[in-house]
């Protein structure tokens, strides 16, 4: 498939681009609104196979296009840009919100919320539209919510493949690595080299 | 072992005074609110549950969600009966508070007691009920109580509109002898969606079981170790006393035996003592001789000869025409008693049979080709009775010196 960018695709790999997929945490990944639990892991795939439909694909509940997507990463990541193949027949998204690292959200929450951005989208049909995100503000992205209020007309909203470019920058936010929980804290317990060295401080 | 929050819509209305449900509605319906707050907590230590009232005043929340079970139980005290359900605000309320709860990893759950009639119209309650479904949230519909026209219509709307996959439940309680918590152990409310039912509700459903749940004398040794074997030890004790008492009875009547042979009448009287005794006999005897064969045969013969017992005139002819029906199975019945038993008093018994005349002589009677007015029948009968008696003659020694 043709890329935006103008040069032949045999240069380099366009699909090492789109590789953020692979540091989505998928079992933590969760939608509300979806007509079947868990379809929603079916959208993050490679990007060779954004088009390959024949597997399941994200549909709302009937009567209802709106759509939140929580999709949570192993490591903080950079999102550069966006991408979202739709459904035909105007089953496609027409608006996509995004806040990052807030969890929890549920439509009341998206619906009064400023999103961090927001883009107009067009009927991706082949994948080759992307959106640009404001890069100085996904710099380190932990987890991004995606609220799709409302789509081209159709009963339902489908969302096919979702692709997020960028870079990953293997740190992870808030892990705490080790705590020690003291009832009663010691001084004498955490004594550094310095201290024991032979200083004059002494704490009792 | 579900992560879940759950917050629980008590209805505490004017219509839970009735007392179709023992003691009254509302408490039937505390009972149960306990019994579910202790199955959540037990499925999983994390799970929280919060109680909220949707009758009085308005809807009010008693308890956020919270796994201490202490603070859940001691707000179902002192609260009071009155004004009318709202069941709308009761569960958008409920749904606002497990928006709010603190670990966003729980999944979301409200559990409805409606117990009087829903006054919302069926499309109020489908909306809600799809703001449900589209933020996830489950819900458990009992209905109880008030038996109110398109009652049941708009609740079952409800659930269908609530739906995912069978997360959410309906449970029609009827009024009865049942408790409303016994009826709910066993639903799905309790055991949670097919897991197989967390231990609690298992252990819940065998104490409710009573008596009946199979356990020895009604108490589960895991439980009561100490009572069980209290009761196993007096049931030992008294089986004991009944053998000893039994064969107490049997000397005695074996006693009698010599004085009261005579008169059909007095064999009567004796082979009902015998008989009684043979019964108790036959029972301590079958106890002890379980896996002898002839154990069962024993058991019918001391069925046969319990008739008699009971009602001599018309269990005889009953027990005579029986046996006169297939006399060779009575008498082979009694020789094989006779020969496997070893206690005189059974021999005896077989004895007294031949020496009933009347038993005899109906047995004569449906052989064919016999005429009991043939005088040569009648001398043999006369000289069996004669053979009976220096029989028993010659067993009473035998067994005076055995008891010697």
């Amino acid at each position: 498939m043709a890329c935006l960018h103008d040069h032949s695709c045999e240069d380099h790999d366009c699909s090492t681009d789109w590789s953020l997929y692979k540091h989505i945490d998928l079992s933590k990944v969760s939608a509300l609104n979806e007509a079947r639990p868990g379809s929603v892991k079916s959208v993050f795939k490679a990007w060779e196979e954004r088009l390959n439909s024949s597997g399941e694909h994200l549909e709302s509940n009937e009567g209802d296009p709106e759509l939140l997507v929580f999709i949570p990463f192993t490591s903080d990541v950079k999102i550069k840009s966006i991408s979202i193949v739709g459904g035909a027949d105007g089953t496609s998204p027409t608006k996509m919100r995004a806040f990052i690292n807030r969890d929890g959200i549920d439509f009341s929450d998206a619906q009064s919320m400023q999103a961090i951005q927001e883009w107009d989208l067009a009927e991706n049909m082949q994948g080759v539209l992307e959106y640009q995100t404001r890069y100085s503000k996904f710099q380190s992205v932990g987890n991004i919510t995606l609220h799709f209020p409302d789509n081209f007309g159709a009963d339902t909203s489908k969302i096919h493949y979702i692709g997020l470019k960028g870079e990953a920058t293997q740190l992870k936010r808030d892990v705490v690595a080790t705590i020690v929980y003291e009832v009663m804290p010691n001084p004498s317990d955490h004594k550094t080299r310095a201290e024991s060295g032979g200083g004059f401080s002494h704490v009792e | 072992m579900v992560l879940e929050a759950t917050m629980i819509c008590i209805d505490n209305s004017e219509w839970m005074r009735n007392g179709d449900y023992s003691p009254s509605r509302f408490q039937a319906q505390a009972d149960a609110v306990n019994l579910i707050c202790g199955a959540k907590t037990q499925s999983n230590p994390e799970n929280t549950v919060g109680v909220l009232t949707m009758a009085g005043k308005g809807v009010r929340v008693l308890v956020t969600p919270t796994s201490d079970l202490g603070k859940i139980l001691a707000c179902m005290h002192g609260l009071e009966i009155g004004g009318d359900m709202n069941l709308a605000a009761g569960i958008q309320v409920a749904q606002l508070a497990l928006k709010h709860r603190q670990n966003k990893k729980q999944q979301q759950r409200i559990i409805v007691f409606a117990g009087s009639p829903v006054k919302h119209e069926k499309k109020v309650l489908e909306m809600i009920g799809r703001k449900l479904k589209k933020n996830s949230v489950a819900l458990d519909i009992v209905n109880f109580g008030e038996e109110d026209e398109g009652k049941t219509e708009k609740l079952e709307a409800l659930l269908a509109a609530v739906n995912n996959n069978d997360t959410s439940h309906i449970v029609h309680v009827p009024a009865g002898t049942n408790a409303l918590s016994d009826v709910l152990i066993s639903t799905p409310i309790f055991t949670g969606n097919g897991e197989g039912g967390s231990g609690f509700a298992a252990a819940a459903a065998a104490a409710a079981a009573g008596g009946v749940s199979g356990f020895e004398f009604g108490v589960d040794p895991n439980l009561d170790p100490e009572l069980a074997l209290a009761l196993r030890v007096s049931m030992e004790e008294e089986r004991a006393r009944q053998e000893a008492a039994a064969k107490k009875a049997a000397e005695e009547a074996s006693k009698q035996e010599k004085g009261g042979e005579q008169q059909a009448s007095s064999q009567d009287a004796t082979m009902t003592e015998r008989a009684s005794a043979s019964a108790s006999e036959a029972e301590t005897k079958t106890n002890d001789m379980m896996d002898d064969e002839n154990a069962l045969l024993q058991q019918a013969l001391a069925m046969s000869m319990d008739d008699p017992a009971i009602n001599q005139e018309a269990k005889d002819t009953d027990m005579s025409e029986a046996a006169s029906d297939d006399p060779e199975l009575a008498l082979a019945l009694q020789l094989s008693v006779a020969d496997s038993s070893k206690d005189s008093s059974s021999q005896s018994d077989m004895s007294k049979l031949l020496a009933d005349q009347s038993f005899v002589s109906s047995i004569l009677a449906s052989l064919p080709g016999v005429d009991p007015n043939d005088p040569s029948v009648k001398d043999l009968l006369a000289s069996m009775q004669n053979q009976s008696e220096q029989k028993n003659d010659d067993k009473k020694p035998p067994s005076e010196e055995e008891k010697k």
